[in-house]
């Protein structure tokens, strides 16, 4: 059984079972968010983690000082998901029978004193957060290794838990895209994100109903591809960056056979047999096409489609064209992902020489 | 005067008197004084809607952040009294606040405080997410929001190089790497081996963006000392500046939101 | 009429007095600026040597030898009648690698780049091979690494005479 979860943890099997979960979840969120639905997975979650943590390996790397905020994360997240998908489900199921959402009844849209209603909630969460972290500053240690030594990297360098996710990236994407562009671009989409968003609806109030679109592409960022990489990142990279299940104990001498070829390979060694051109413009022809479709080409066919043109009837093209170009950015995450898994794809494009590659 | 405790006497004293210029807020007069005379409490309206006040709706993330904010400030500040940012001395000051110093737990308040704190800043957008919070007329303070996630998440990079510990600059290391490969300004990224005009490389290690970051080719103690002002001095400035403009706005922008 | 032209003029003129003064200012501060921006660039930096003498090209076996690892960041590496100094830094981003002698490669820790014994890439996300450092033998036949001159592979500078020395 141990065997089996460690095999399943793997990103090229986890990562698809994450993504049908969460599609899972988004598609039948009113069952979902049902407090018995809450009830049940926790009746068989909790046990599950108890056996979980009989497992020393397991134990040793979710107590590891630095990996407590990500528990504390994993447990709030799932926590906050399930709660927002109870008050939308509560929320579209009035919206259907003609209701207001809750938010917006009489008595929640009548107004209180600050005092005492508001001041008192603040303080009583500043007292729970102070207690609580005084807690933890108890019982867990900060961290200190060994003084910094610039010769000798430790095994594995980890970065701090909140940028695992870009550090989980860098598997498959080069520095520029993992460290720049694609943070750049998480940057500039949450930016973006109320001018993209013309919907009028669902302001103020929890709703999946009113706003699928908007739900679907930001939970999906957000738990997939954020948490999840966090979290591949945290507790499944061990030494020399190589996934280790959970219940894997982090052996420095694992190997793992991996040879990961780019597409130019492919195309002049073993399709057309021939020896790699020394033009490196010839020799990536494909990938850069392929490319240059993707980011040139794939918006405007995207734009003569139903979908397309429904859209841009919403929110213009100006509008239309921007959530496109996040959009390919956001999903080639996955499809580099998919690639490498199948093929051993290393780079689509590899032009060392300029140290643009992708 | 028979029948009066202790407490009604101090509200009447003079000393009393000239710090809460109202009486005790149970009633609405007073209630309204309260929030409006106190600066600190004036960062709120009088009234607010229900569904501002309720935990379910809110989830109080935003409110803790900056709780969380202004006790990393505090616990920061008593840190510098025993901390030097150089190699010599920066890594034997963290074993002394541990062992020298009393109540020991100061760093550790400091470093899960600031692990906190990126906790309630996305909990507090994912929430501002789920209750379409960034709709009109609130989408320039999302957009202030945005930015101070990641000076959030900047502030605790920064404050992970000053243990000076293994952890500390391997995580650096990895961290400023990234900085090599912009396109055009990092000598590692795209564009950089373009920009060479013959022998004259125009970006190289010694020009990039990463040089001003670390103030040298490797992680080493100029870069200690620059992100130790980045993560005392600069960046609290300007997050400092952004909150007040992120509060502020949301006091214009109607209020915590609720449907329109 | 007159009176009116005057009139005129003056505002003309008062705006240009805005201008140049919007002018002067913006140019102020983008001077102010770039003179901010050069000041986070110091002239001198004390950073270690970047040239070492690593004894006599006899005292190295065939095969990775790690004395200088710690000290200088460079492998000496002997193959096949060539002795290379090898840099240490990860091409990916810039941790240092381990060399595993069980299985004949460098493997980095931090994202499982691996390179063979020669320097060349081949797992991992690594985008190029290791770098090669100078190499030449000096007056009194020591070896001399200069690490300010990089060879890099995928240039074409691997055959380069100052890339290794023969043995």
């Amino acid at each position: 059984m141990k065997e089996f979860i460690n095999w399943m943890a793997d990103p090229i099997r986890s990562f698809p079972v994450v993504t049908l979960l969460y599609y899972l979840m988004m598609r039948y969120y009113r069952i979902v968010g049902t407090k018995k639905f809450a009830y049940i997975s926790l009746a068989v979650l909790l046990p599950v983690v108890v056996w979980f943590c009989t497992d020393p390996n397991f134990v040793a790397i979710i107590l590891w000082p630095d990996n407590i905020p990500i528990n504390i994360i994993i447990v709030l997240i799932a926590w906050l998901t399930w709660y927002s998908l109870y008050r939308c489900a509560q929320n579209d199921e009035r919206l259907e029978q003609g209701l207001t959402p809750i938010e917006a009844t009489p008595e929640n849209r009548e107004k209180v004193w600050t005092w005492p209603n508001l001041v008192y909630v603040e303080l009583m969460c500043m007292i729970g957060t102070t207690i609580f972290l005084v807690v933890w500053a108890i019982i867990f240690k900060a961290p200190l290794e060994e003084p910094a030594n610039p010769t000798w990297a430790p095994n594995p360098a980890k970065a701090p838990w909140y940028f695992l996710g870009l550090q989980e990236m860098l598997v498959y994407f080069d520095p520029w895209m993992a460290g720049v562009v694609l943070p750049g671009l998480i940057v500039v989409g949450l930016l973006a994100v109320p001018y993209i968003d013309t919907n009028p609806k669902g302001n103020g109030y929890f709703t999946i109903a009113e706003r699928k679109m908007a739900m679907w592409f930001f939970m999906f960022g957000w738990l997939v591809l954020w948490i999840y990489l966090i979290i591949v990142g945290t507790f499944l990279r061990g030494p020399n960056w190589t996934f280790y299940g959970p219940f894997e104990f982090w052996d420095f001498h694992k190997v793992v056979a991996e040879y990961n070829v780019n597409l130019s390979e492919f195309v002049w060694v073993k399709w057309l047999n021939m020896p790699m051109p020394h033009n490196m413009i010839v020799r990536e022809f494909l990938g850069i096409i392929l490319t240059a479709v993707y980011v040139v080409v794939l918006p405007p066919l995207s734009a003569t489609t139903k979908w397309g043109k429904k859209l841009i009837g919403d929110m213009g093209k100006v509008r239309y064209y921007i959530f496109i170009f996040l959009l390919l950015g956001m999903t080639s995450l996955p499809i580099k992902m998919v690639l490498r898994w199948l093929f051993s794809l290393k780079y689509i494009i590899a032009l060392p020489e300029l140290e643009l590659s992708l | 005067m028979s029948g009066k405790g202790f407490a009604d006497k101090v509200r009447e004293t003079q000393v009393w008197k000239s710090i809460f210029r109202h009486g005790p807020p149970n009633n609405a007069r007073n209630r309204a004084a309260v929030i409006a005379g106190n600066v600190f409490l004036h960062l709120h309206p009088i009234k607010l809607k229900k569904s501002g006040v309720q935990l379910g709706y809110t989830w109080c993330m935003g409110g803790l952040t900056f709780f969380i904010f202004l006790a990393l400030t505090v616990t920061g500040l008593l840190l510098m009294f025993y901390y030097r940012p150089t190699a010599e001395y920066a890594y034997n000051d963290i074993i002394a606040l541990k062992e020298h110093v009393p109540l020991g737990i100061m760093r550790e308040i400091h470093r899960w405080g600031a692990h906190a704190m990126v906790i309630t800043v996305w909990l507090h957008m994912f929430r501002v997410f789920m209750t379409g919070s960034y709709k009109p007329p609130r989408e320039f303070n999302w957009g202030v929001g945005v930015i101070l996630l990641v000076l959030t998440l900047l502030l605790s990079f920064t404050g992970y190089l000053l243990p000076w510990d293994q952890l500390a600059i391997w995580a650096i290391t990895v961290g400023s790497n990234m900085a090599k490969a912009t396109p055009f300004l990092g000598h590692g990224g795209p564009g950089a081996a373009l920009a060479q005009i013959g022998d004259f490389v125009m970006v190289s290690d010694k020009n990039d963006v990463r040089f001003q970051l670390l103030a040298g080719r490797f992680v080493g103690e100029p870069a200690l000392l620059r992100f130790y002002i980045l993560h005392c001095v600069f960046i609290p400035l300007v997050v400092g500046t952004l909150i007040a403009v992120h509060f502020w706005r949301v006091r214009k922008d109607g209020g915590i939101s609720a449907p329109l | 009429m007159s009176e009116e032209t005057r009139q005129q003029l003056n505002r003309r003129e008062f705006f240009s007095f805005i201008t140049v003064g919007w002018v002067a200012f913006t140019a102020a501060l983008a001077g102010l600026g770039s003179l901010a921006f050069r000041f986070t660039y110091p002239n001198v930096n004390f950073e270690p040597e970047m040239d070492f003498v690593a004894g006599f090209p006899t005292e190295y076996e065939n095969g990775v030898d790690e004395r200088w690892k710690n000290g200088f960041g460079v492998w000496m590496v002997k193959q096949e009648g060539k002795l290379v100094a090898l840099s240490n830094i990860c091409t990916h981003l810039g941790c240092v690698p381990n060399w595993l002698p069980a299985e004949l490669k460098f493997k980095c820790p931090c994202h499982g780049s691996g390179y063979y014994m020669s320097g060349i890439n081949f797992e991992g996300p690594a985008p190029r091979p290791l770098e090669r450092y100078k190499i030449s033998l000096n007056s009194d036949g020591k070896i001399v690494v200069d690490k300010t001159k990089i060879f890099r592979y995928e240039m074409g500078q691997w055959d380069h005479p100052d890339s290794y020395i023969g043995v």
